[in-house]
Parts: C-alpha cells; sequence; structure tokens
C-alpha cells in the first residue's frame, strides 16, 4: 500500500480537502475495518485518502436526541450505537444489529455512515436503519446541503445517489410514537461471530397497548442488491393484532416479504436456501 | 508524516509513512514483536492491541491515527514488580496457552473488556465473556480453557 493521506480536523477542512481533490482519485475512509482490506488487494499509487478518523465535528460523531428525530453522527462507531441507552430503548432493532456484527475489535472502529456508504446487501447496521425509515444528511464541497431517505440512498449494487462532492454527515432516525415496540434484528449465518449474513431481517413495529400494529418497519438483508424496504409486507401488517395474529396472516407477511426477495447463489448460500430461510424467519418475528 | 504517541506508557514521536498500518509501527519499526500478524484482514484477532482503552485489530488501523492517543500492546502489561498482568495469571491457571500465536490478542482483548466491565461495576455472564472474544480466532480450538481464563478474571 502506498497512498497519501489527507486528515481533516474540522469540517471546512473536510469539505475543502473534498473541493481540491474533484479531479484525484480520491477514497474518503473512517473505520477502515473494509478500505484497508480493498487497499490491500488493489493498486493505491496515486491514490489519496481523506482520513475522517481525527476529525472533530459533533454533528459527525454523535447522538443527539432532537425534538422529532434522533441524529446519529456518520462517525459514531457500532461500539457507541451499543453503549447508548437511548438506541437500546427506543431501536432495538438498530441495537441488535450493532451488536451482531463482526467483533468487538471491528465494532470499536467500524462507523454507521461506512456500513451505509459500503453499500453491501448484507450491511447490518444499515438494514436496521432502514427498518426504522432513516434520513441521511448530506453536506457537499460547495456548501450544499440535502436529505434523502436511505431506502432511495442506497441505488443498487455498491451504488449510491452520493456524487464525488458529497459526504454524509449524519443519519436521522424518526422518534416512535410510542413505548410499546417489537423490534429486533434477525441474523442467520453459518456461525455467530464475525459473520456475514446469509439473510438478515431487520424489522420495528410499533403497537397500541393492546398490542395493534400501527407503524411497521421491516427490511431485509442480504437476499437482493440492494436491502429492500418490503412495503406491502409492511403495510399488510398495519391494524392486526401482534397477540392474536393467525398462522395465516403470518404466512401471507412471509410471503409479500419474499416478494422483495432475489438473492443470488454464492460462497455462503444458494438463492433458494436464502429464500427458504428469509421465508421461515419472517414467520417468527411475532414470538410464540 | 510525524506522529506522536504513547505506546506502553512512553511517548514517542515517530516520523512515518502516511499508509503505514499500526501493526508495521509496531512490530517493524517500533521492534515490539508480541503482538502477532494472523490473517492481516481483521477475521483472526491476533494483532490485536488497546488504543484509547479499546482493543483493535491493528493490521487494520493506519498508524498515522495513533496520533495524539494511547496504545497499549502485550509488552506494555508488566512491570519489574508485575512481570505478569491479572490476564495472563489466569491464562497460566487455567491451562489456556498452547502453541501461544493467538495469546497475545486473547489477553489483549480480555483486557480491554475487563477494563470496561470493572468501570462500570459489572460482572459478565461466561456467555457475555464468549461473546467479547468473538474476534479472536485460537486454530489449537482452546477456546473452553482460554474463555475458563477468561471468566476467571471476574472470580475472586
Amino acid at each position: 500500500m502506498n497512498f497519501e493521506v489527507i486528515s481533516p480536523k474540522t469540517t471546512p477542512e473536510l469539505l475543502n480537502a473534498i473541493y481540491d481533490n474533484q479531479t484525484e482519485n480520491f477514497r474518503i475512509g473512517a473505520g477502515f475495518t473494509d478500505l484497508i482490506n480493498q487497499f490491500k488487494t488493489q493498486e493505491t499509487e496515486g491514490l489519496i485518502l481523506i482520513n475522517l478518523t481525527q476529525l472533530k465535528d459533533d454533528n459527525f460523531k454523535l447522538i443527539i436526541e432532537n425534538k422529532t428525530n434522533f441524529q446519529i453522527g456518520a462517525l459514531t462507531t457500532a461500539s457507541e450505537i451499543i453503549d447508548n441507552k437511548s438506541i437500546k430503548e427506543n431501536f432495538p432493532v438498530l441495537y441488535q444489529a450493532a451488536s451482531k456484527l463482526a467483533s468487538t475489535q471491528i465494532r470499536n472502529v467500524a462507523t454507521v455512515g461506512g456500513n451505509i456508504c459500503n453499500v453491501s446487501p448484507s450491511g447490518d447496521m444499515t438494514a436496521a436503519l432502514i427498518a426504522l425509515k432513516a434520513t441521511c444528511h448530506i453536506i457537499d464541497c460547495d456548501g450544499n446541503e440535502r436529505k434523502e431517505l436511505l431506502s432511495s440512498f442506497i441505488r443498487g449494487l455498491k451504488k449510491t445517489s452520493l456524487t464525488k462532492k458529497e459526504i454524509i454527515k449524519n443519519i436521522t432516525i424518526p422518534k416512535n410514537a410510542g413505548q410499546n415496540l417489537k423490534s429486533g434484528f434477525e441474523k442467520v449465518g453459518s456461525r455467530k461471530s464475525m459473520e456475514i449474513s446469509i439473510v438478515s431481517l431487520a424489522y420495528h413495529l410499533q403497537l397500541t397497548n393492546d398490542g395493534i400494529i400501527t407503524h411497521a418497519g421491516v427490511a431485509c438483508g442480504a437476499v437482493a442488491p440492494t436491502i429492500p424496504f418490503t412495503t406491502s409486507a409492511c403495510e399488510f401488517l398495519i391494524e392486526k393484532n401482534i397477540n392474536t395474529i393467525s398462522e395465516n396472516d403470518k404466512e401471507e407477511f412471509a410471503i409479500k416479504v419474499l416478494e422483495y426477495a432475489n438473492p443470488i447463489s454464492d460462497i455462503r448460500a444458494s438463492d433458494w436456501y436464502r429464500k427458504e430461510v428469509l421465508f421461515n424467519v419472517s414467520k417468527t418475528i411475532f414470538g410464540k | 508524516m510525524i506522529i506522536t504517541f504513547k505506546i506502553n506508557g512512553e511517548i514517542k514521536t515517530q516520523e512515518i509513512k502516511s499508509s503505514l498500518l499500526l501493526i508495521d509501527l509496531i512490530r517493524d519499526v517500533l521492534r515490539l514483536k508480541g503482538t502477532k500478524p494472523g490473517c492481516l484482514e481483521g477475521e483472526c484477532g491476533a494483532c490485536s492491541v488497546i488504543v484509547n482503552g479499546a482493543a483493535i485489530n491493528s493490521c487494520m488501523y493506519l498508524a498515522i491515527n495513533v496520533d495524539g492517543k494511547e496504545v497499549t500492546t502485550i509488552e506494555g502489561l508488566g512491570n519489574n514488580e508485575n512481570p505478569l498482568h491479572q490476564v495472563q495469571e489466569k491464562m497460566l491457571e487455567n491451562g489456556a496457552v498452547q502453541c501461544g500465536f493467538c495469546t497475545s490478542g486473547m489477553v489483549m482483548t480480555t483486557k480491554a473488556y475487563s477494563d470496561k466491565c470493572i468501570a462500570e461495576g459489572i460482572t459478565p455472564t461466561r456467555e457475555e465473556v464468549k461473546k467479547s472474544l468473538e474476534g479472536n480466532l485460537c486454530r489449537c480450538t482452546g477456546y473452553a480453557k482460554i474463555i475458563d481464563a477468561a471468566e476467571a478474571v471476574y472470580k475472586k
């Protein structure tokens, strides 16, 4: 590896670095748990790395509770997500996804922004954030800002709407309407640790005191080029009672989730297996 | 590029190439060979060191990013009075070392985790201890004894 590194300390320095290098081949890195491995297998001569590790800006780094949403800085690590009590309480799906990601050593450095921008169909925190209807807040080196729903920000395999001038500053998640939740992250792999999902299912259901589903967010990972938000499956759940939902309805929900799956066969699992697993996992999220 | 950092309690200023990895700074520049290069892609944890209290894989960490930070390697755990850290003592007592290649990574991860648990006043369950070591592989398959040792750190 042989590349040049720019380590901005402030956001203006960061935006200048992006602006000044528009004609160059540059990459942006934060936790480096994916990027370093990519660099090791490719030519890095002439590459410029914009290193975010030394950036000091709370808008990029902190988890902040606002009036209507929670704001998570793009540089928040998976470990910081796990240690945050509000996240654990309000968004168990995100807490569980961060906990099930890789290993302690990787969680200590891997960031939310990196997980999103690596655009892997098996990105665990990304799947949780899609289920939570998260929005990306993006800034560019000309001083513009824009927002985009994460589910539309991801445009395809390894593709986002991010231009060479832009960077994600933070992500916001709308607050829950109430306290009653059925929220979790199911990750299926061949072992528990250091696993890249064969199938993952992120779900966040908001309920009335009686168990009626009022809001539903379900996304499935590693079964399509992107991580689809399963709109029709979510709509199907509205006004169903989680305590009395019938076996038929559970199956119908799972069939609707499966409509979003278009998996490939690879070293981890066949497309047939991924569909079977997704179907079975989808049925079980309601509990026994 | 010049960086200043603390390693095993000692402040160092070092000129390095900006693309140098932390593991190479530790092993090749500082000649501290206790940190082991295993898979070199973040799977095995043999290269684990502690940066500002957190265990990280030094094979995927840029050396320039320890500027202003505190790094602890396996060599930093002992001193003349106490040559072995408590985690190392427990590894010995439990026969948790076989070929030894994974051991320094196991020790560093366990130390970081036990420091965190002690600071928060938590005694972890065996399952939690296991989970804390999920980023460390042992090719001698000695996990039971390693987990026994890591768990024993919390027993009086």
